[in-house]
């Protein structure tokens, strides 16, 4: 059975608003925890390096002057305007199953549903400290049960190809976002004491959880170079971007029409694979994550005009 | 015995629960037993909990506000309504005989026009109503069958007899909320379904895929259906989904959809364009196609009215169906059954006066004080007014209405819709109801068993519709030989 564009649009955009609640969720918990271990006066460029991995300091100027942890808290976890929100996400993910619910699992609907009325109607009193920690559990834990539903009831056809694509891609986006604005945040940082890198190492590896997959493969010790590079081409875990680009390839082999979009996607894989992040400086980690955030530009491109936009068709009167 | 029930008192309607003496009907025993013996306060928890299921479940209906669109939850009362096995045997029998009699008339407005030449009913009345779409003239769908999807609207009288009130024909709505409603009703008062025998409900959807596939033109293949939604903005979006869905059918927006030279209907999908074989239309025909009816349509597809034509496409309700869904033609049932199937009429209809007929109109203006007066199409209750409700000023206004333009309006004598045990506020109060079973017509035709029940929640009202404050309940046809 084929599936309509409009609809594959909507389920990619799904996938990847939960893909992002959740990912905010992460980082953000993650963070928190950083800050409450971290000696005073270690400089990690407070709060504003939650808002820069969302590259999102232009929406926050407009409605807040101060990047204390009231107010980024208050724009990532309930702020409306933000459209990568936790908040937002959700409302987003919600209207998108609204209009795709027949393709779905019946229960979808339901949990989403269920996640939408918790996330309104708790955001706004879960950016205290108090109550963010669980607040954050339940988001991340009820994005999981979704995609757990989805993942162990869905055919493996066109809904769930969309769907793992929108996951992937915006996995990929933020894994790599999270690693430029974190590892910015700890080799830029000033009163630089080497005894705090394995912990802030650590913590970013925890945002991403792959933090216990890393102790396996790798070791106790969490050092900058291993952590990227495990983070960047680990093969067997699903946080890395290696991982997705790979599940991304996978998922466009069985369309039709996927040239442009599979000549994208092989030469971001290989882009990565050539990179070599030993003896690399900060500055071109940064020009190297830069270049590839280029390349899921493009593939995002290519995916919504291949497969989204309506099929012009034959020449129609009026 | 539960005090929230001790000053139950239907007054002088009937009641489907319980008789005039307060004792429960036979098909309503186990409902009546079960519930007069809950502990204090139970009902109120169960309530609670189907409030709970409606919104996890996220059923709602949207409605039109100033302030724009409110989606708001599906309100619903949680004592069900019993009729009988038996006495639903005889309604949908009725049932099936009219929407075989109200096909056969599309049928022959749309070619021969053998009733009008007859002079059985009055050749202007039909082809002057602005329901008849001389655009459909000449075409037979497959069967004969035009209005394959029915909903009728049904109340109970004193006299404890159903009578139809109206036939919808065009794009008629609830059926999801009539299957909803029995799964909140499973959820919360499971205990009810040990013990009775309670006719299924969710074998709707199959009936209807079973009714929509007899009507593909390519009956060597598996057909494509999709129902054709105006939008998540319709207030009647989530019923859209829910049957597309339960049907494995696809949920098309017009955008999604469009007509090649070869006079065939495709969708636009991810494979490329694929061909649709079967449209249950979930917009109003006015809109379907901006080539034939209105240009500014943005919610059509240009030339799905060729494909329909050529009998590429099948369109259900085909367009037009809606020129026996006309409150003038109703009158005329009961006639039309005669004509057409040679048989006498099963299902009670009410007395309805022609504005247009001088005689009638005269005992209107009369008698307005006594009368519901009803445009002759308008859906969704609006334009109508209760005359024994209605301020003197307002029956002015209908006067006034009624003698410019005759045509567009007819009157009912007031009914007294049948009421039943509703949860008000920790009590339990009598509120008028009505019933719309649904009827299918493809190669066979099958009614549900039962139908959606909808309930005036305000005390009194007899307005029903869920655009006006209506709720609803579960409807149950009881199998009581026992």
């Amino acid at each position: 059975m084929t599936m309509l564009s409009r609809v594959a649009d909507r389920l990619y955009w799904m996938s990847r608003y939960l893909e992002r609640a959740e990912n905010t969720a992460r980082f953000t918990s993650a963070y928190t925890h950083l800050i409450l271990d971290l000696p005073r006066g270690t400089e990690l460029g407070g709060w504003q390096v939650l808002v820069d991995i969302l590259d999102a300091e232009p929406v926050f100027k407009k409605h807040y002057r101060v990047f204390n942890e009231q107010n980024v808290l208050r724009f990532l976890i309930a702020d409306l305007n933000n459209f990568s929100s936790i908040n937002y996400a959700i409302k987003a993910a919600r209207e998108n199953v609204r209009t795709t619910r027949d393709v779905l699992p019946e229960e979808t609907w339901e949990h989403v549903n269920e996640l939408h009325i918790m996330c309104k109607d708790m955001a706004e009193k879960s950016v205290g400290r108090r109550h963010r920690y669980e607040f954050l559990e339940q988001i991340i834990s009820r994005c999981q049960m979704i995609n757990g539903l989805l993942m162990t009831t869905l055919c493996r056809d066109h809904p769930h190809r969309f769907i793992k694509l929108g996951h992937l891609m915006e996995r990929a986006d933020m894994t790599t976002r999270i690693v430029d604005v974190g590892a910015g945040a700890i080799l830029e940082r000033e009163n630089n004491n080497p005894a705090e890198d394995t912990l802030l190492w650590s913590s970013m590896l925890q945002s991403l959880s792959a933090i216990s997959a890393y102790r396996q493969k790798i070791g106790p010790l969490v050092e900058p170079d291993p952590a990227v590079n495990f983070i960047f081409k680990e093969q067997t875990l699903p946080r890395t971007v290696a991982f997705c680009l790979k599940g991304i390839l996978e998922e466009l082999q069985p369309l039709k029409n996927n040239e442009t979009a599979i000549g994208i996607a092989e030469s971001a894989l290989r882009k990565l694979t050539r990179f070599d992040v030993k003896k690399k400086s900060y500055e071109e980690l940064h020009q190297f994550i830069d270049q590839f955030q280029i390349y899921l530009c493009d593939l995002d491109d290519a995916i919504t005009n291949t497969w989204f936009l309506p099929i012009p068709t034959e020449p129609q009167e009026a | 015995m539960n005090k929230s029930w001790k000053s139950y008192d239907s007054g002088s309607f009937f009641d489907e629960l319980l008789t005039s003496t307060g004792n429960p009907r036979l098909a309503a025993r186990g409902i009546m037993n079960f519930l007069r013996n809950l502990p204090g306060g139970e009902l109120e928890e169960r309530r609670a909990a189907a409030e709970l299921a409606i919104r996890d479940m996220g059923i709602s209906f949207t409605v039109y506000t100033e302030g724009g669109n409110i989606d708001r939850s599906w309100p619903f009362d949680i004592i069900p309504r019993a009729i009988s096995a038996k006495e639903w045997h005889r309604v949908s029998t009725g049932l099936k005989q009219r929407s075989r009699a109200l096909n056969c008339f599309i049928d022959d407005v749309y070619n021969k026009q053998k009733i009008l030449k007859d002079g059985l009913i009055p050749a202007d009345i039909v082809l002057e109503s602005t329901n008849y779409k001389p655009q459909c003239q000449g075409v037979s769908p497959r069967y004969g069958a035009w209005a394959h999807i029915c909903g009728s609207d049904l109340v109970r009288n004193k006299d404890g007899k159903f009578y139809v009130l109206e036939d919808n024909l065009r794009v008629p709505s609830g059926v999801s909320y009539m299957l909803e409603n029995r799964e909140i009703t499973k959820r919360v008062l499971p205990e009810l379904f040990e013990n009775y025998s309670i006719m299924p409900v969710d074998d709707y959807p199959t009936q209807l895929y079973k009714t929509l596939a007899s009507l593909s033109p390519q009956q060597n293949r598996k057909p494509c259906i999709a129902v054709l939604t105006p939008g998540i903005y319709n207030s009647a979006y989530f019923e859209h989904a829910f049957l597309a869905q339960s049907m494995g059918a696809e949920l098309v927006e017009g955008s999604d959809l469009f007509t090649d030279d070869d006079d065939c209907v495709y969708m636009r999908t991810v494979d490329g364009p694929v061909r649709v074989d079967v449209i249950y239309r979930r917009i109003d025909e006015d809109f379907i196609d901006p080539e034939v009816f209105r240009e500014d349509s943005k919610l059509g597809v240009p030339g799905i009215m060729r494909a329909w034509k050529a009998g590429n496409l099948a369109i259900a309700n085909a367009p037009g169906s809606g020129v026996a869904d006309d409150k003038v033609i109703y009158a005329y049932v009961p006639e039309m059954i005669r004509y057409y199937l040679k048989e006498e009429p099963l299902m009670e209809s009410v007395k309805t006066y022609l504005c247009m007929l001088e005689k009638d109109r005269e005992y209107v203006l009369k008698n307005l004080d006594k009368l519901v007066v009803k445009p002759a199409n308008e859906s969704g209750g609006y334009g109508m007014m209760v005359g024994p409700h209605a301020s003197a000023e307002k029956r002015r206004e209908f006067a006034k209405l009624i003698e410019e333009n005759p045509r567009n309006y007819i009157a009912q004598p007031t009914l007294s819709l049948s009421t039943a045990p509703t949860c008000i506020d920790h009590k339990v109060e009598p509120r008028h109801l009505d019933l719309r079973p649904f009827i299918l017509q493809g190669k066979d035709v099958w009614v549900t068993p039962g139908g959606l029940t909808r309930v005036a929640m305000v005390k009194g009202s007899l307005v029903v519709n869920s655009s006006q404050g209506g709720g609803s309940k579960d409807t149950w046809i009881v199998e009581s030989n026992k």
